[in-house]
């Protein structure tokens, strides 16, 4: 834990309003969480740097962000926690399922080429027993499948073409377990005259940054940087699809942990659904969206939130004539990247998604959309129903 | 209601419960009459500082040896009421090296343990100081929670037969020729009057000496000196930080529990009365702590409040600061022909043991009955228990409330068990005294939320007399003292929020 | 992105003004941290809770703005007061709606056992009024410790309770976990069952204010039939549930009709060319995004949101720096007394401005061309006295939103 990111008067700004406390997902459904207004600036008031850790209920902070968005004195909330809840890890240590689920991008390439095998085992009752006995991941949680072959595997065979260039950060996820959200990015991109580049990239690294592990989530963040920043310099801007990885990249690589070069990377990276409103708004966006008699539910993930964009899903899909869009009335899916994989964390994960499955079961959608693959996972998990990113909607729209 | 009893000790202050304690001790019958709570004079209304005697080294030698032989003495005996941080005294650089070099040679004249600390020596240590340090000399100065440390002498008091009476006035003197008897009392809550007989009555009143000696007519020379204290949000510094300069207003920084205290200033004032700190002087402690604490100037403040210094003064001084902070012992049949009342004043928080000795070594040698002193020997009672104020986070986990109650107040982490067990056994007679005895409401909101909890806690355990509306608006009233004289920045907008709920929201 | 109105701060105001403009069919940007003071305080409307309960506001009020034309309503006007209440009251259709006894003030009983005046009540609080003529059991919960119903009931001389839920394993609850129970059915049942073994049959059960968040009346609703008895709830310290139900609605309704609702950025700064505002700046570090746009409206409230703030010596408006009338020093901000009688003199600091909501310089002209201030950042109010707050949000949030776009 590093002295320059403990937090210096920021808990000051609290004036004790618990308004935070009307909006935390995790607090509403556990009493084991004492809730924003006293797990950060409450806290934070007897933490001493020097002296251990006293707060072992501070990883059940999910890190959705939300309470930042309500704290009308501007306390950096989640960040208290954070930094509290990286302390804490750092003193009592790490399991090694912890060091598993935040570095499955180094399994990505070997879960994908044995995927028949892998997924098998996956689904295996008997293997899915043994992990949660041994490594304490939950035996209920459906693990993501592997899918052959990769997304950057896909696209090396594919040849793109447009009169400008766009990078594409797509996520490990996308690559390994989602391809198909990745071809559809693509798709749509092309669609609208861009020629896409896949700079080289990692894991953005936000599973470890959400587990406290600053300095892993530094290490692999400075692999990410020069690659962006060399496709920003030369002229491109640079989209991503995961809206758990743009908010990493985008804000947290300069402000939590100091990349250098993370600003400039963040001034040209967009998220995808913002990339094409930003299109339309400016008469730029290609979009003979054919009929889509479809009614979908859109949910908005935490991150996308924190982004500070607003909803430009809901923006761009007003543009898919037919399609009827309700905006799900829930604030956090409870998955929570890692949090939800978690043996002592998964019956929270779940409570705190029951809001979200009952708002669902009140729209009864055919599809429901979102950006984020956690959310996604989490959904399918909950409620057994189709979802899509929007990009895909967007996709089929296209082609139909 | 007569009481009979060898000693009276008018006072119920840090010399006053230490002289009861002392007393009882040495197998005295004692009884002591404190017109509010314990402490609720200069002793509960000071920076807890827990001198080394650095402070007085250069200009003091005599003070500042004393200090250091109570500092190790109350270290010993009262280790639950004091947390030994360890003090610096920073030199910036207007202050100079040559001062520092007197004072460090003054310490150790005084058998003050003192290091000298470079620059950098310093800020590893207190990174929140000045850059601009010179170097720093570190002493034993400690954090002393004044009112537990009270409260546990008047327990002590009490278990050796002590008879302890707060919330008591004294309404005249019983005088009988050149003698004084006793006095006459009135309970201020319930109204109920007594006499208490005693051949020995000994004025502990501190800064209220002379009102009590006027009931029999008599004067002594007092200098009454208001200082101002602020409270910060959170704990800036570690150590206790003092300027390293001759005395003067602004120059120490103390930790207390999750805060900080900064001090202090020197008003004269006419009444023992004049408790409110001024605008001017809360910008003047801004100003200049954070000299030393530069973060100070942006710092958060949750509360200001002032105590009276009781000096005692010989012809002559003008400012106070000259004036001994060394005490008295007045012998009135000596000085007045009033035998029978003897006055013990001036001196400092930290000094009170030495002072009730000397007091009960004279008061003993009057009766006849000279016997040794014990109470620097003597552990006072809590003194097996210790927390450190950061283990009060583990409380957090609401699990927890299931063996110590729901989290009462959420600032400080006072739990609703702590707050039952306050109540049982103790004469408790109003809201304050249980608020001076516990750590609830003196957080960030100063008691915002948790008095209208602890009321409802009260009311429940019928400990709440007539309208509880009532005792809620006092509490907000009282609080209002100490929070108007910082209201800017973020504490307008805490203040926004309580008067929003209790005067918006609840229409109180 | 460009704009026809970017409405900075999203409490009462800034929601009132944004919808004022999404119903018109413009393209509104709202942005603002946190709900206002709506999770903090507002429970029921307030409009002018001073005026006398007996006679109906209609016509009370008009004349209480004649004696004081400098108040906020006096910009407003009774007509556009009734126009304002009425666009808010079109976001809450029966059975969750809020209503006035007869058209005056009444008097709510709070969970410190007082009774607060105001004006437009929740169906979820209605029945509480006239608590002392009626005989009532006041239930409280164990581990809830924002709400003590003995304390109230003695106040109001009627019986209470405490439940002991299951459910809390003996753990502190919090206002939001009950409200979520108060959904489940499951709950409802075992919540009464434990009731009935204290009720002696009072017709009226009183509850602090967290009967559910997103369907109180289906709540009350279903506990009034279990048990037979009339049901309401009273306001208790922050967090407010009704006040979350508000702020739920607008944002629900608000995007649906396209509003950009940024909930959770903060504008850094305005731009401006001259005496017109370009558009605003947000930081989230470590960027700057700017959005543009034709008209800009602060509604950015008093300390708590940040629409005023003070140093040790004076009141600023952060983000204009628009001038600000205030006591000439500090030492006058704050009166002696917490209780003063009149109030403290800082409540009625605030941004001056005209009959259409532009605010003015020190010699009384508007500064810019198209920002429009409204909501309790305007001076000559102290709402806290006058017990006004939501009616000044509500009412000049409409029409300050109005007169921006011309009307």
């Amino acid at each position: 834990m590093e002295k320059e990111l403990w937090p210096r008067n920021e808990a000051d700004l609290c004036i004790r309003c618990a308004a935070c406390m009307a909006i935390c997902p995790v607090s509403r459904v556990t009493p084991l969480f004492p809730g924003p207004k006293q797990a950060g600036p409450g806290a934070q008031r007897f933490r001493r740097p020097d002296e251990p850790s006293m707060d072992p209920w501070i990883d059940l902070c999910i890190g959705c962000q939300l309470c930042d968005m309500v704290c009308a004195a501007g306390v950096p909330i989640s960040e208290l926690n954070l930094i509290a809840k990286a302390k804490y890890l750092d003193e009592k240590g790490r399991p090694l399922r912890d060091w598993l689920l935040t570095h499955t991008h180094l399994f990505g390439s070997l879960g994908s080429m044995f995927s028949p095998i892998v997924n098998f085992f996956l689904k295996n009752r008997a293997f899915r027993w043994l992990l949660d006995v041994t490594f304490q991941i939950d035996r209920r949680r459906v693990l993501p499948a592997y899918e052959s072959p990769t997304f950057r595997q896909w696209f090396r065979q594919h040849r793109s073409q447009g009169e400008k260039k766009v990078a594409y950060f797509y996520g490990c996820f996308t690559n390994t377990n989602e391809v198909d959200v990745g071809k559809a990015t693509v798709e749509v991109l092309e669609a609208n005259g861009f020629e896409v580049v896949l700079p080289r990239q990692q894991c953005c690294g936000i599973p470890m940054l959400g587990n406290g592990n600053f300095r892993g989530a530094h290490k692999i963040g400075a692999k990410n940087v020069p690659p962006l920043l060399e496709a920003v310099r030369s002229g491109m801007e640079v989209v991503f699809s995961s809206t758990s990885c743009g908010h990493m990249i985008r804000h947290e690589y300069d402000h939590l942990l100091h990349l250098e070069g993370a600003k400039e990377v963040s001034s040209h990276l967009f998220d995808l659904m913002e990339f094409l409103r930003n299109l339309h708004e400016s008469g730029h966006l290609r979009s003979p969206f054919q009929k889509t008699p479809l009614k979908v539910a859109y949910f908005a993930p935490c991150h996308l939130k924190s982004l500070g964009i607003g909803f430009p899903t809901l923006h761009i899909l007003r543009l898919v004539p037919g399609l009827s869009v309700e905006n799900v009335e829930a604030h956090c899916c409870g998955l929570g990247g890692t949090f939800g994989f978690k043996k002592e964390k998964y019956d929270i994960s779940e409570e705190i998604g029951r809001d979200l499955a009952r708002a669902l079961s009140a729209i009864e959608p055919d599809t429901v959309l979102s950006e984020c693959e956690g959310c996604r996972m989490q959904i399918r998990h909950l409620t057994g129903l189709r979802t899509l990113h929007p990009i895909q909607l967007l996709r089929d729209a296209l082609s139909r | 209601m007569k009481t009979e009893t060898e000693v009276l000790i008018v006072g119920g202050g840090a010399t006053g419960v230490g002289l009861a304690r002392d007393l009882s001790l040495r197998g005295v019958s004692t009884a002591l009459v404190e017109k509010g709570d314990f402490a609720s004079g200069a002793s509960g209304r000071n920076h807890g500082l827990l001198h080394s005697g650095g402070r007085y080294a250069v200009s003091d030698p005599v003070a500042a040896r004393e200090c250091i032989a109570e500092n190790r003495i109350l270290k010993r005996i009262a280790p639950h009421c004091v947390e030994e941080t360890e003090g610096l005294f920073v030199s910036l650089p207007e202050d100079g090296v040559d001062f520092q070099n007197r004072f460090l040679q003054a310490c150790r004249n005084a058998e003050i343990p003192a290091t000298l600390l470079s620059r950098d020596e310093a800020l590893h240590l207190e990174p929140n100081l000045h850059p601009d340090i010179l170097g720093a000399v570190k002493v034993p100065d400690g954090a002393v929670d004044p009112f537990t440390l009270v409260v546990e002498n008047a327990r002590d008091a009490e278990a050796h037969g002590a008879r302890l009476l707060p919330h008591t006035t004294i309404t005249s003197l019983l005088v009988e020729g050149k003698r004084l008897r006793g006095v006459t009392i009135k309970d201020r809550i319930t109204g109920e009057e007594g006499t208490i007989e005693a051949p020995w009555v000994i004025n502990a009143t501190g800064a209220w000496a002379n009102e009590f000696l006027s009931l029999a007519g008599l004067r002594i020379g007092m200098a009454l000196s208001k200082g101002t204290l602020l409270v910060t949000n959170h704990r800036l510094t570690h150590r206790v930080i003092n300027r390293c300069r001759p005395p003067s207003d602004g120059d120490i920084i103390v930790p207390n529990d999750a805060v900080s205290i900064l001090g202090t200033t020197s008003v004269r004032v006419k009444t023992p009365e004049d408790f409110l700190p001024t605008t001017e002087e809360v910008d003047l402690l801004v100003r200049e702590t954070s000299r030393m604490v530069p973060q100070i100037r942006d710092a958060r403040l949750i509360r200001a409040y002032a105590g009276i210094r009781p000096l005692f003064q010989t012809e002559g001084a003008n400012d106070d600061r000259q004036i001994s902070r060394g005490f008295a012992l007045i012998d009135h049949g000596q000085r007045d022909g009033l035998h029978g009342l003897i006055t013990i004043t001036g001196g400092k928080l930290i000094t009170y043991r030495l002072m009730a000795e000397k007091t009960s070594d004279l008061v003993c040698e009057k009766m006849g009955r000279p016997t040794p002193c014990t109470t620097h020997l003597r552990p006072l009672p809590g003194a097996a228990t210790r927390q450190r104020f950061s283990e009060r986070l583990k409380k957090m986990n609401r699990g927890f409330s299931v063996e110590g109650g729901e989290i009462l107040c959420d600032c400080e982490l006072i739990q609703r068990n702590e707050v039952e067990n306050l109540l049982k056994g103790q004469t408790l007679r109003d809201l304050q005294d249980i608020l001076h005895r516990t750590r609830l409401a003196k957080g960030t909101c100063q008691g915002g939320f948790c008095v209208y909890r602890l009321l409802g806690l009260l009311h429940e355990a019928k400990r709440v007399e007539g309208d509880s509306n009532l005792v809620l608006k006092q509490f907000l009233e009282e609080r209002w003292r100490g929070i108007r004289p910082i209201l800017w920045g973020v504490a307008m907008k805490e203040e926004e929020l309580i008067e929003s709920i209790y005067r918006g929201l609840f229409n109180l | 992105m460009h704009f026809d109105l970017i409405v900075i701060g999203m409490g009462l105001t800034g929601l009132m003004a944004a919808k004022t403009a999404a119903e018109r069919k413009k393209k509104v940007l709202l942005i603002g941290k946190g709900f206002g003071t709506l999770t903090l305080f507002s429970n029921t409307i307030d409009l002018m809770g001073i005026l006398p309960e007996e006679v109906p506001v209609k016509e009370s009020l008009p004349l209480w703005i004649e004696e004081h034309p400098d108040h906020p309503y006096g910009k407003v006007g009774m007509e556009k007061i009734e126009e304002a209440l009425s666009s808010f009251l079109s976001f809450f259709p029966p059975p969750y709606t809020f209503q006035s006894r007869n058209g005056a003030n009444s008097l709510v009983p709070t969970g410190a056992g007082t009774l607060r005046p105001t004006y437009l009540i929740p169906s979820t609080m209605m029945k509480g009024i006239g608590l002392r003529e009626k005989k009532a059991l006041i239930v409280g919960f164990k581990g809830y410790k924002d709400f003590y119903p003995h304390r109230f009931s003695d106040l109001f001389r009627c019986r209470a309770m405490t439940v002991d839920l299951e459910e809390a394993h003996g753990a502190e609850v919090s206002a939001t976990t009950l409200a979520r129970w108060m959904e489940e059915p499951s709950f409802r049942q075992r919540l009464t069952e434990g009731i009935k073994k204290e009720w002696k049959g009072e017709p009226l059960l009183g509850f602090p204010a967290l009967l559910g968040l997103r369907d109180p009346m289906v709540v009350r609703r279903d506990l009034e039939k279990r048990t037979g008895a009339s049901i309401f709830e009273i306001p208790v310290l922050p967090p407010s549930m009704p006040g979350m139900r508000i702020f739920n609605t607008f944002r629900e309704k608000l995007i649906r009709m396209g509003v950009t609702f940024l909930l959770g950025q903060s504008v850094s700064r305005l731009l401006l060319r001259g005496d017109r505002c370009e558009g605003v700046e947000v930081a989230h570090a470590p960027l700057v995004n700017t959005y543009t746009g034709e008209r800009i409206l602060l509604a950015t409230g008093r300390f708590i949101g940040g629409g005023l703030r003070a140093d040790s010596s004076r009141i600023e408006e952060p983000l204009l720096g628009l001038p600000v009338t205030q006591p000439p020093s500090r030492e006058g901000w704050f009166e002696e007394a917490f209780f003063a009688s009149s109030g403290h003199p800082v409540h009625r600091a605030g941004v001056v401005v005209d009959s259409m909501f532009r605010p003015l310089n020190e010699g009384g002209k508007p500064i810019f061309e198209n920002v429009w201030v409204a909501g309790t950042i305007l001076a000559h109010h102290d709402s806290l006295y006058e017990k006004s707050k939501e009616g000044i949000e509500i009412a000049t949030g409409y029409t300050a939103a109005l007169k921006a776009l011309g009307g």
